[in-house]
């Protein structure tokens, strides 16, 4: 079976699936705060995650061409079908972009003027950390992804019309594939600079862009995996072997350990050198979301490290399977705390510096910051600065108190509720219904590419 | 240091790696007990068609890795600790993000050497061995199917020898080994 038939069971699961999201988002956004902190931060998390599966697809899909790699092409349909998702992290990321130009959320504290005015370090940054710059960059760049994805999508469905012995069309690819992976390369970390590091718009890290890249790769080839079982199952893709599999297994394995690796190189870095304005990042996660800190290292090293090193376990698909899914949440929680943490320390400056400015009880928030202070060595705001000291004052009061007291955070926000994962069950029903589509659209394997002989005779 | 292996065989010369994997398949279904393949390199699927058992060497990888683990953690727990305490940028003794650089790179150094001792030991390899070769154009460009001769009767040696010629062997030859 080389057409695929999106199966009207299958539409009206995914369609139920965005219906739960819906609703979750629709729960998550009545219930919220006036900034509709979680609505807009569950947003965030689940389209840069989702976006970056579809970036990650596009990447590999590029490199294995250039690469003369053969082994994918017999499913490389699958990528395709991922890699023209990005339309929809355009949109979706667009309506990000639209917050920032219409001020009706408050991810980024860099995009507060009154906080950008008061504060030397969000200044100094306000170069590349403002409104325009941020729509030019996520429209920019994800539209380039899109339209490189878009040309080697028609360009391949050309090939499987016209190909011949000329591969003409398969040397446009490689053509396009090369545009594609320094340009993705690049303003992928620019990217991913200004989405999710930027959530954190005091701090900074050089190694964060690849860091959240293998999360995303590494999600893609659990997601291809178990796409690759299912269709299986239903009766396509007889010719996808255990060899296959045992490659995918090959390279789960391998980029969660390069995730480990970025993990605990920026972990080790920032820990040894000891310098405030970078442990905050560390502080608060340790602090405030220990569980869930450790939980991240744990199923997304220790698991697949261990269930995939051997041999036989990359080459079955009930290990494959397990840790795939595994794999799957792990860097979803990834991003989780990447992104959550951030947001709810923007919107605790931001409530405060409203309160402030009407009149808050400052010399309560005063003797309160000298108490805590001492404790706070690691506080990046704690640097002196006059510009931003009351405001930087003001932040310690509320990190302290939410450590304190933790009636004072709101839900979903140091550990998934049920809303978060509901939000991720709608964008996953997204998704796939998308991704099945496009499956529609193209023969599952592409007869005429030069490389489809190899793949059918790979062997490891 | 002369390693014998007191067997007399007898063992045909191919051109090329597929002719080999055709020559082990028939042999195969002829039911005939092959002594060994030679070859410049590894073949790809070769192994399946000898019969031969996954190799167990990467367990004794895991082993030698995780004693590496231990040595490197345990010790430097034991000298930061009990033996001479030492205080690196005002972290506590036991610093255990500190120790994870040098607790890997002795992981892989155990693994790595504790692999080629013994792999070089089960292979009978090492400086001052000294191997009988059975054919010496087999480290370059020829491919080579020995059969053990041990008592089969003449009859039997005249098979494997047309056996060895049927198959595309270019020379066949019986040497003690």
């Amino acid at each position: 079976m080389n057409q695929f038939v999106f199966e009207k069971q299958q539409k009206s699961t995914f369609i139920g699936m965005m219906i739960l999201g819906v609703i979750c988002m629709v729960l998550t956004f009545v219930g919220d705060d006036a900034f509709h902190t979680r609505f807009w931060s569950n947003f965030l998390h689940n389209s840069v995650y989702f976006t970056g599966i579809a970036f990650g697809a596009l990447f590999v899909l590029s490199a294995s061409l250039l690469a003369y790699g053969g082994w994918h092409t017999i499913f490389k349909r699958v990528w395709e079908a991922y890699s023209l998702f990005l339309i929809v992290g355009l949109v979706l990321m667009g309506v990000i972009v639209a917050g920032v130009l219409g001020g009706f959320h408050h991810l980024y504290h860099w995009a507060d003027k009154a906080s950008v005015e008061a504060d030397e370090i969000l200044k100094g940054k306000s170069g590349f950390l403002n409104p325009m710059i941020y729509t030019i960059f996520t429209i920019g760049f994800v539209g380039i992804w899109f339209f490189i994805a878009q040309r080697m999508r028609a360009i391949s469905q050309d090939e499987d019309q016209n190909g011949n012995e000329s591969f003409s069309q398969h040397k446009k690819l490689k053509f396009w594939a090369a545009i594609f992976l320094p340009l993705g390369g690049f303003s992928s970390a620019a990217i991913i600079w200004q989405w999710v590091m930027s959530l954190d718009a005091h701090w900074y890290s050089t190694l964060f862009a690849w860091y959240c890249t293998a999360s995303m790769v590494v999600t893609m080839y659990a997601f291809t995996l178990l796409i690759l079982v299912y269709l299986r199952s239903k009766g396509y893709y007889t010719l996808v072997t255990q060899e296959h599999l045992h490659d995918i297994g090959k390279y789960i394995f391998g980029i969660s350990i390069f995730w480990t690796y970025l993990w605990f190189s920026q972990f080790m870095l920032i820990w040894y050198a000891n310098v405030g304005e970078e442990t905050i990042y560390f502080k608060t996660r340790l602090e405030e979301y220990r569980p869930l800190f450790f939980l991240n290292l744990g199923i997304n090293f220790f698991i697949p490290f261990l269930v995939l090193i051997r041999n036989d376990t990359k080459r079955k698909v009930g290990s494959l399977v397990f840790v795939s899914i595994i794999v799957i949440l792990g860097h979803w929680l990834n991003f989780f705390l990447m992104i959550k943490p951030g947001v709810l320390h923007t919107a605790h400056e931001l409530a405060h510096h409203d309160t402030h400015k009407v009149g808050g009880n400052e010399s309560e928030i005063k003797m309160h910051s000298v108490k805590t202070s001492q404790e706070n060595h690691a506080d990046a705001n704690s640097v002196p600065h006059t510009a931003a000291a009351t405001h930087g004052e003001g932040h310690e009061v509320v990190s302290h108190d939410s450590h304190s007291d933790h009636a004072e955070v709101p839900a979903g926000f140091h550990f998934p509720g049920l809303l978060e994962i509901g939000t991720w069950i709608g964008f996953l029903g997204l998704f796939l219904y998308f991704v099945f589509w496009q499956l529609t659209k193209a023969r599952l394997t592409p007869p005429n590419d030069p490389f489809v002989g190899e793949s059918y005779h790979h062997h490891v | 240091m002369l390693r014998k292996r007191n067997k007399t065989v007898i063992y045909g010369l191919y051109n090329d790696e597929s002719d080999l994997l055709t020559a082990v398949n028939k042999a195969n279904s002829k039911h005939l007990d092959i002594f060994d393949v030679y070859s410049p390199f590894p073949i790809h699927g070769l192994d399946p068609l000898l019969g031969l058992a996954e190799s167990r060497l990467h367990i004794g990888g895991f082993i030698y890795g995780l004693l590496g683990t231990m040595t490197a953690f345990g010790g430097m727990t034991w000298i930061f600790t009990r033996d001479w305490p030492m205080i690196f940028g005002g972290k506590p003794y036991w610093s255990v993000p500190a120790f994870i650089p040098i607790t890997f790179e002795l992981t892989v150094l155990f693994a790595s050497i504790g692999m080629v001792v013994t792999f070089y030991t089960i292979c009978g390899l090492g400086p001052g061995v000294n191997n009988t070769i059975l054919d010496e154009r087999t480290s370059d460009d020829k491919f080579a199917l020995a059969f053990d001769l041990g008592s089969l009767s003449n009859d039997k040696v005249d098979g494997l020898r047309s056996f060895l010629k049927e198959s595309g062997a270019g020379e066949i030859h019986i040497k003690d080994i």
